[in-house]
């Protein structure tokens, strides 16, 4: 029983065998595979369905599925509550009628789970009731009323696996810990994370993927307490948090689904400091670092909050999981992404609680409903600065008016967002029409406000414009600049006919190109001076929209996979690639183009002002296995990550990547299923990828293992 | 003053403690037969030519001794007239043609080493390599030296082959030696270097009583010097020396083939000479039993 390693030594053994046992059959989708044969409840029996209001139907589906989803549980498992419905995978609301899947769920925010743990649900209930003696507007006591129907169902579901349990003597210890929560407050580590996963559980199987949050700053508190009473041992406790990993492996699908089978934003944070600037880090933090080391399991993608004050044993633990490979480990810089959360005008307290979307864009959680909206700059910069490439529609005589028109075009981009996601827009209507009630139960003011999620109960709103394709936009400004303007190789128009024709018949010009010029990525300031440019311009667009409605707009930079269907879409570009070859990814290199290694391209990236990007921006470091052998890889990675918050790095993820097995896997699938890599804010199996994507993976990497 | 740099490489993370960056000299006083950076034994300018670049576009032309020909089977470079002005390779579109190394100032290869200063910490800095840095003494020494001034830690990967004369100096701003030691055989050892290994042991013993501080790099290479009698006389150096921290194996690797083409010599590495990982283990537990022999 091995679980896979880019290392060259096993992973360490500190769990039973029977939980290693259970984590092992879970990998290997023994639960995956039940949930995705159950794809849904039916609502078909309801008489009159059709003629029930939006809500009532949703609060139908929610019923049903309480009700009627499958109940599982696992054998030898400590926590119990299971999303047993694959439509859920798929991002609906497991409930079907006429065989139609009704309603889409929610995801990209990471709900209110610590009050859960506090609290308890009846004190929620309690909140609902209040908040009902104090309407009067009928939609929003509806609005209440759905949520207290949410809370019956997962009474209704609760009540179904007390049943469950209870019927095997094997599972007293489960029961026990299951009857009060997530009801009453948790008492105990062991209610804390049973009352978690539950709670997490439950809004996952109707359909939602929200992220964890601070799983430490969460279960810290009852750790500490119950070790100091003697109620649990640290081994004990680590089981315990090993099961709530091993039951999160219970969604998988593959074969149909492009970015793979482990995306559902189940995000977790590690680390950092709390309201009042205090380190959180406690056992919990190296618990999960253990848990993650031993097993593998990369369905939790985690990311570290580092910050000046990061204790060389935190970083330590940090390398020692990377190096395994899978890409499970990413780093927040936290002191930079506090000053950019406070700059952007949100309360230091409330800054420091910062969680993500469920992949790596900042939030608060709890409290935040948030979208983004993408764009592709290399295809702004194609069809409408340099009009798709036609000389007699474009000319520029200098650079700067080349640039000028290009901020222009960008302008009127970021504008566009603001009136196609505008407030009282119909995206916007439409939305706030959308029924989430079992979201809105973990949204702080929800309750107070009688509003749901979408529909003005969040106390944020937010809608960032996320830029894509920029290093190839740096690159193509980069070699125009050279080639045209400075070195005058080839006249504008002339340029623009050669790349509309995709460089056929100027081989040796395109070779020049590509070879005697240095791109974005090798620390090169002449090239990375324009990055630094555009990254500025472009927040400060984002900016202007602040402050117009209830809305905010922060700036972030991404492209997550859709580089894999812009590159097919897009024409040659000035740096010598040509139509159809690989794009960037995110704020990386352009692959093929980093030639300087891991330092260069942190530095390349850390030149922007990432205060202005308080979404956001992604960095993909991949590093070959060989290069983390031993202490003096374990002082690389520490290395990389000290460097990175230094020069005021926002996001890395950090991967340990053997192109040669990656190749190995593409052609013999069965041998690695389990094999994890860091797609971007998430992970995946890697043979649960389609080719493209799985290209995409190996042509990131291809540089680092040449 | 100047040095004649092949290649500055960030990131490297086997050339000494921490985070490193290595640069790397032309010119080595060993001819060594598994030679691993063959373009840097030649103190001279040299030219790296890769056919499979080559996009027959004939910019190279401009070459005023006619180096380059161009006929229905190709492009042909004559070494033999070739002058190294470097015109070719800096047309060369697809760098087909690249000269092997530059003449960089040493303010210009501190502030390129000064580009990753932010990774360094307490451990990381410069490892000066090559060929062999002390080919050139005066500058590497100066270099060390400027490293130094910048807070840099400071390593150099040696034959150990020079002039012991500079001992005293380098030691004194060298944090860590990586020295190579080939082969304890001196026969083989002028057989397979070029040089005796005389001189290599006694600046090493030189070094030690400096209180330098270490790194033994021993490589291992099959049907030459992999065998019990060199590890037990590694064994037998390394109980001389109070300031070697460690013992490194590591296997010939054939790295340097494809290299020797590109300079247009024939390629005289051997597959045979790779040891396998298991073997190094067996090189070290060997090493370990013989220090705990007597």
């Amino acid at each position: 029983m091995e679980f896979f390693t880019a290392y060259k030594e096993p992973r360490p053994v500190r769990l039973p065998e029977m939980t290693r046992t259970f984590a092992y059959e879970s990998l290997h989708y023994k639960y995956g595979r039940d949930t995705w044969e159950n794809q849904a409840v039916s609502l078909d029996h309801i008489p009159n369905f059709d003629q029930l209001s939006t809500l009532e139907k949703y609060n139908a589906a929610i019923f049903e599925i309480a009700s009627n989803a499958p109940i599982r549980v696992c054998e030898n498992e400590l926590i119990s509550g299971a999303a047993t419905l694959g439509a859920a995978i798929k991002h609906m609301v497991p409930a079907t009628y006429n065989g139609k899947l009704l309603f889409d769920s929610v995801s990209h925010l990471t709900l209110g789970f610590d009050n859960v743990l506090k609290f308890g649900v009846n004190d929620i209930k309690k909140r609902i009731n209040k908040s009902l003696s104090n309407q009067t507007n009928k939609k929003n006591i509806e609005t209440l009323k759905s949520m207290l129907h949410c809370i019956n169902c997962l009474e209704i579901w609760h009540g179904r696996y007390i049943e469950a349990l209870s019927r095997s003597k094997k599972y007293a210890g489960n029961l026990k810990n299951l009857q009060n929560v997530p009801f009453q407050p948790a008492t105990s580590f062991y209610e804390a994370v049973q009352s978690l996963w539950f709670t997490f559980a439950f809004t996952r199987l109707c359909g939602n993927w929200p992220g964890i949050g601070r799983i430490d700053a969460m279960l810290g508190p009852y750790l500490k307490k119950d070790l100091a009473q003697g109620i649990i041992t640290i081994q004990q406790a680590r089981e315990v948090l090993a099961h709530f990993f091993i039951k999160g492996c219970e969604w998988v699908r593959g074969g149909d689904y492009e970015g793979g089978d482990a995306q559902h934003y189940q995000n977790i944070i590690l680390s950092g400091v709390d309201e009042n600037g205090e380190d959180i880090t406690n056992e919990v933090t190296y618990l999960v670092l253990d848990i993650i080391e031993e097993l593998g399991i990369s369905d939790f993608p985690i990311t570290v909050r580092v910050n000046k004050n990061t204790e060389i044993t935190l970083l330590k633990r940090m390398a020692e999981v990377i190096r395994h490979g899978g890409g499970i480990v990413a780093v927040y810089n936290e002191d930079l992404i506090l000053d950019a959360l406070t700059d952007f005008g949100y309360d230091l307290k409330e800054a420091r609680t910062f969680a993500n979307d469920g992949c790596w864009e900042m939030q608060i959680p709890g409290k935040t409903c948030f979208s983004y909206a993408p764009f592709d700059a290399l295809k702004l910069l194609q069809d409408a600065t340099l009009a798709g490439y036609d000389k007699n529609k474009t000319c520029f005589d200098t650079y700067e008016g080349l640039y000028q028109k290009f901020l222009e075009d960008l302008k009127e981009a970021v504008e566009n967002i603001y009136k196609e996601c505008s407030y009282d827009s119909e995206y916007w209507n439409l939305r706030a029409e959308t029924p989430c009630s079992v979201v809105s139960l973990f949204t702080e003011e929800c309750i107070e406000r009688g509003l749901s999620y979408f529909d003005g109960g969040a106390k944020y709103y937010v809608i960032s414009p996320h830029i894509g394709g920029l290093p190839d936009v740096v690159n193509s400004l980069y070699a125009i600049r050279r080639l045209v303007f400075e070195e005058k190789k080839v006249t504008f128009p002339g340029f623009m006919d050669i790349l509309k024709n995709n460089w056929e018949g100027y081989e040796p010009l395109r070779q020049y190109v590509l070879n005697h010029y240095e791109y974005f990525g090798n620390d090169n300031d002449e090239v990375d001076r324009i990055a630094v440019q555009l990254l500025d311009d472009f927040s400060d667009i984002c900016q202007s929209l602040n402050g117009r409605s209830i809305i905010l707009y922060p700036a972030g930079v991404s492209t997550f996979g859709r580089q894999i269907q812009w590159a097919p879409e897009r024409m040659a570009s000035p740096h010598g690639r040509k139509k159809g070859d690989v794009l960037a990814g995110n704020l990386s290199p352009t692959p093929g183009t980093d030639l300087k290694g891991a330092t260069a391209v942190i530095k390349s990236y850390c030149k922007a002002n990432m205060k202005k990007l308080v979404s956001g921006a992604a960095l993909d470091i991949n590093l070959f296995p060989t290069t983390v052998y031993d202490n003096e890889g374990i002082e690389a990675i520490i290395g990389l990550i000290q460097g990175f918050v230094k020069l005021g790095g926002f996001f890395m993820q950090l991967d340990v990547v053997d192109n040669n097995i990656l190749k190995q896997a593409q052609v013999h699938p069965e041998n690695f299923p389990t094999l994890s890599v860091r797609v971007s804010g998430w992970n995946a199996r890697f043979v649960t990828l389609n080719k493209e994507w799985q290209d995409m993976i190996i042509q990131r990497v291809s540089k680092e293992n040449a | 003053m100047k040095l004649p740099v092949v290649r500055i490489q960030r990131f490297c993370m086997h050339d000494g403690p921490g985070i490193r960056t290595t640069v790397f000299l032309k010119g080595c006083p060993l001819r060594c037969k598994w030679c691993h950076n063959p373009e840097m034994q030649k103190i001279e300018q040299e030219m790296f030519y890769t056919p499979s670049k080559c996009i027959h576009c004939r910019m190279c032309m401009i070459c005023k001794n006619n180096a380059h020909v161009f006929t229905s089977q190709g492009h042909f470079y004559d070494r033999s007239k070739c002058r190294l002005c470097g015109n070719c390779a800096a047309m060369c579109p697809g760098k087909a043609l690249e000269t092997v190394c530059r003449m960089m100032d040493l303010d210009e290869i501190i502030l390129e080493v000064m580009q990753d200063a932010a990774f360094y910490g307490k451990n990381g800095g410069i490892t000066i390599s090559g060929g062999e840095p002390m080919m050139h003494p005066v500058e590497t020494i100066a270099l060390l030296k400027a490293a130094k001034e910048k807070n840099l830690n400071t390593a150099i990967e040696t034959s150990g082959y020079f002039d012991k004369e500079f001992l005293p100096v380098l030691c004194k701003y060298t944090d860590t030696f990586l020295w190579d030691f080939k082969d304890s055989d001196n026969a083989r050892h002028i057989e397979n270097t070029g040089v005796s290994n005389e001189q290599i042991i006694e600046n090493l013993l030189i070094a030690d009583k400096l209180k330098a501080n270490i790194i033994l790099r021993c490589i291992l290479i099959n049907t030459i010097n992999f065998t019990k009698d060199h590890i037990k006389e590694i064994a037998a150096l390394y109980k001389k020396l109070n300031h070697c921290t460690k013992v490194k194996f590591f296997s010939y690797h054939p790295m340097g083939s494809s290299k020797l083409e590109r300079l247009g010599c024939s390629n005289n590495g051997k597959t045979e000479w790779m040891v396998s990982e298991k073997d190094i283990n067996w090189a070290k537990s060997e090493f370990l039993r013989n220090l705990e022999a007597e």
